[in-house]
């Protein structure tokens, strides 16, 4: 007599402690076995893109901090610098403007890579280590919220400048935060790296070579952990990454160890970013020099009739464009994070694009676990690291 | 692999010490949030009136479109707002209105703690957000 | 002069007395630990987390696991309809009861003696001791099993259901290593009575007079049988890195997904009391018992408290196991380790 053998259809999501958001996953399991994996998306749609029709390029911006809520400053700098890139302004971004930036995001990576392995190692049950990330992601937001005056959807890139400069004393802050950083980095993997536990539940998990990490369009760090050595910032610059000095953490191991060895030493090249991009930072503007475009300060408006026409007319109308298309890619902390605008020469972008990196990662998802174990299926969630936010737009 | 094994316990155990904890007592202690902070909106008062004098741009640059203004005129010819409200629950805390007003009118304040109990109490109108 | 000893057919009632004395102290006793294992669990974790753990209920939180268990006294027990609602309701007791059940054999202290009518008697610090007490507390954490298997079963979910396959699978397979790892205590001390067991610690170790001072521990002869021991109930009361079975990241609470209010405290206890059994077991048959340098039942809660600090300290800082890798190490790692060790105890027994 045959076995009565059926699979198992369940439900993981899009209320699950371990799907990061609202991930649906409809998992065929033959006991423990995941046999196909279907991930389906789409619950935290808010039509981002779509809004962004309506909207002027200004009033954009604090709709990409919504992206990928885990890392608002990296969303808006890519915003920021596609649509500087479609007015043609790139190279009279002041130089204060992009240190500030660049410090900036990669702080935000380092927030990004902190909520990551916070999360990582509590959906494998190392629940002390999400508490130690959080701590050092505290003192980021915290620093967010002295620069832009909110903890997440920051909302402090405009198209031209910045918000606003650094408050007084913050740059001191900053470089005691960033200082510590390797110490914390050294403390987390003091509790899982060497970890007999941790390497059993990591090493060999979630495979995938670089030609199918490749032809899915894996980008990011799960990309460099597949051996690809691809990154934004060294290969394709902006925001005057050229300018530092740093390296880009490549193994070739493909499988959820080495993508949080990548990770791990990301964090590690943040920091030294971040320090030489704190000693170069100089005093200086903060806006370009582009009447047009950037909203003059506010002593001007009241004082000289020029600027208070130029401000009704940037609040009322917003700016306008040549007609034309741009792509302007990042190396966001969870990949390449691109805008593509297509401007029909309004002040309204006639499409917005966006290509988010966890969306493309996500696709991944399945050949990763298929014939692996259930819990294989938490811990490849966990190193992909998705943000429903940015998958579902 | 024991080696390992005790290095994380002795990281765990080192943090059992008094004076690693972190936690901010929330009700009873209160951080101190920075200037820049955006919380809820002010109208900032003149000693007569509000220095608001209905210019259109806060409602016309809110993402969210969560601005109600309505213009009027007072006895000394002066525009000033007979309707200005601002429903908190669209707004989504950009601080564009601040950027925006010509006046310097609007303000955020570090007010966080918005919570209510019905839909009604997050219509701010003039006069609530008048107060300090 | 020595003291009688009390039985059944010739001081029946004061017999009785002693018994429900016993019984409800230890049971008493049982209910407090649980409850402020709880607390301490949550304290201690929160520290090692640099958070604090419950501190608003009372002085220090300390009245956290009442406000607790009256909080889920008082919620709403919701039976899915689609449940099989005997098994439903008979789960949690089948697996609370069993955890209580084995605290009746553990000696927690020597004879405590007291004159009555004129003639001294004596009382083990026991609820009852037993020949075969070892075995029976085998029994009683096989049966445990049962009541996982059954909630897994009877709440109708998918991932209930897998985690009581998961645990039962788990419970099985250490079981039979945690069994066998103990065997060898038995070889040595040639008594199944828990209390004969302790009686035979409190010699000087390897009967050696000169080093007097150092207790004839089982730890400090079986000391792998120690370490298999303590991996392996971890794994059987479900404790991190072993918690599979509720591992919440993966399936959401695993067998009591389905459960709530009362009930679901019943699972809690049980876990709770489970910890505090192994611990009280692993005290008894490798640390000497109630011997130490304090009054009888000090000792022992000392060692108790230090074991459960331990699983709880562990829970702070490990990972979690997945399903296969746990089964290599039941049945390919902790199994033979423990036959071997079996072999080698008797090798060494029969030798000296």
């Amino acid at each position: 007599m045959a076995a009565n053998t059926e699979t198992m259809t369940i439900n993981m999501g899009p209320q699950h402690p371990s799907t990061h958001g609202v991930l649906q996953l409809i998992l065929e399991l033959d006991g423990e076995i995941v046999v196909k994996a279907t991930p389906h998306i789409g619950f935290l749609h808010r039509g981002i893109e779509k809004l962004s029709e309506h909207r002027t390029y200004h009033q954009t911006i604090p709709l990409t901090d919504r992206l990928d809520y885990l890392a608002p400053m990296s969303n808006n700098l890519g915003y920021v610098l596609a649509v500087e890139k479609l007015l043609g302004i790139t190279d009279e971004i002041p130089e204060r403007v992009q240190r500030i930036r660049v410090i900036m995001t990669e702080l935000t990576r380092l927030k990004s890579h902190l909520v990551w392995l916070a999360c990582h190692a509590l959906d494998i049950g190392a629940m002390t280590v999400f508490l130690y990330c959080f701590r050092e992601r505290e003192c980021i937001t915290d620093i967010y919220e002295k620069v832009s005056g909110a903890r997440m959807t920051s909302n402090y890139f405009r198209v031209g400048g910045l918000a606003d400069d650094l408050p007084d004393g913050l740059e001191g802050e900053i470089r005691t935060f960033v200082e510590s950083m390797p110490a914390h980095v050294e403390e987390y993997e003091g509790l899982l790296t060497g970890n007999r536990i941790w390497q059993k539940r990591t090493i060999g998990v979630g495979e995938i070579s670089a030609e199918a990490a490749i032809d899915i369009g894996i980008t990011g760090p799960s990309l460099r952990a597949s051996g690809v050595d691809w990154d934004l910032r060294r290969d394709n610059p902006y925001c005057g990454y050229e300018d530092y000095d740093f390296d880009v953490p490549v193994r070739t191991g493909c499988d959820t160890f080495d993508r949080y060895r990548v990770r791990l030493d990301e964090m590690r090249q943040s920091v030294r970013i971040i320090l030489q991009a704190l000693d170069k930072l100089k005093p200086g503007p903060i806006l370009a020099d582009c009447p047009k475009i950037v909203l003059p300060p506010k002593q001007d408006v009241v004082n000289n009739i020029e600027s208070l026409i130029h401000h009704f007319k940037i609040v009322t109308e917003g700016f306008k464009t040549e007609p034309g298309e741009i792509y302007q890619g990042i190396e966001a902390p969870k990949g390449e994070l691109g805008f593509y605008l297509i401007a029909d020469g309004s002040a309204y972008p006639f499409r917005m694009k966006i290509r988010p990196p966890s969306f493309v990662n996500l696709q991944g998802l399945p050949q990763m676990v298929e014939g692996k174990l259930l819990a294989d299926v938490i811990a490849v969630i966990g190193t992909l690291d998705i943000v429903l936010g940015e998958i579902d737009r | 692999m024991f080696k390992e094994f005790a290095k994380g316990l002795s990281i765990t155990l080192k943090h059992l010490l008094p004076g690693n904890c972190t936690t901010v007592q929330y009700p009873k202690q209160k951080l101190e949030m920075p200037p820049r902070f955006r919380g809820l909106h002010r109208l900032i008062p003149t000693p007569d009136r509000e220095k608001c004098v209905a210019c259109y741009l806060c409602p016309t640059v809110c993402p969210a479109k969560c601005i109600t203004v309505v213009a009027a005129e007072n006895e000394a010819g002066e525009k000033y707002p007979a309707v200005f409200e601002i429903d908190i629950l669209r707004c989504i805390f950009c601080g564009y209105c601040v950027e925006a007003c010509p006046m310097e009118a609007i303000e955020m304040t570090d007010a966080y703690e918005l919570a209510n109990f019905s839909r009604d109490d997050f219509h701010f109108d003039k006069q609530r957000l008048l107060k300090p | 002069m020595t003291p009688e000893v009390l039985t059944l057919s010739e001081t029946p009632w004061l017999y009785t007395g002693v018994m429900l004395v016993k019984i409800i102290v230890a049971f008493v006793a049982t209910l407090l630990i649980v409850a402020y294992a709880t607390y301490a669990e949550r304290k201690i974790i929160g520290r090692m987390q640099t958070r604090m753990g419950p501190n608003m209920t009372g002085p220090k939180g300390l009245l956290q696991p009442i406000a607790d268990g009256l909080k889920l006294f008082f919620k709403e027990d919701i039976i899915p309809s689609q449940a099989h609602w005997f098994a439903f309701i008979l789960a949690p007791m089948m697996i609370l009861a069993p955890a209580f059940i084995s605290i009746s054999v553990i000696p927690f202290g020597g004879d405590l003696q007291f004159s009555y009518d004129g003639i001294l008697y004596a009382v083990p610090m026991q609820i009852t001791d037993l020949n075969i007490g070892v075995l029976f507390i085998v029994a009683m954490a096989g049966l445990g099993v049962y009541g996982i298997v059954l909630a897994g079963l009877a709440s109708n979910s998918k991932y209930a259901l897998l985690g009581g396959i998961r645990s039962t699978a788990q419970m099985v397979s250490y079981e039979l290593a945690v069994g066998l790892s103990i065997v060898a205590i038995f070889m040595l001390s040639e008594t199944l009575s828990l209390r004969g067991i302790v009686a035979a610690q409190q010699l000087p170790l390897w009967g050696l007079e000169s080093v007097s001072f150092i207790p004839n521990w089982y730890i400090f002869c079986q000391p792998l049988a120690f370490g298999l021991f303590v991996i392996g109930s971890m794994a059987e009361i479900n404790r991190t890195p072993f918690d599979l079975p509720e591992a919440e990241t993966e399936l959401v609470s695993g067998f009591c997904t389905e459960y709530s209010a009362m009930k679901y405290a019943l699972f809690f206890m049980a876990e709770y009391a489970n910890m505090i059994t192994v611990s009280a077991i692993a005290t008894t048959l490798f640390l000497g018992g109630w011997g130490g340098p304090f009054y009888g039942w000090i000792n022992f809660l000392i060692k108790v408290f230090a074991f459960m600090f331990f699983f709880i300290w562990i829970r702070a800082t490990f990972p979690r196991l997945r399903y296969d890798q746990l089964m290599f190490l039941g049945w390919k790692i902790m199994l033979p380790l423990a036959l071997v060790n079996i072999v080698i105890t008797g090798i060494a027994i029969l030798l000296w």
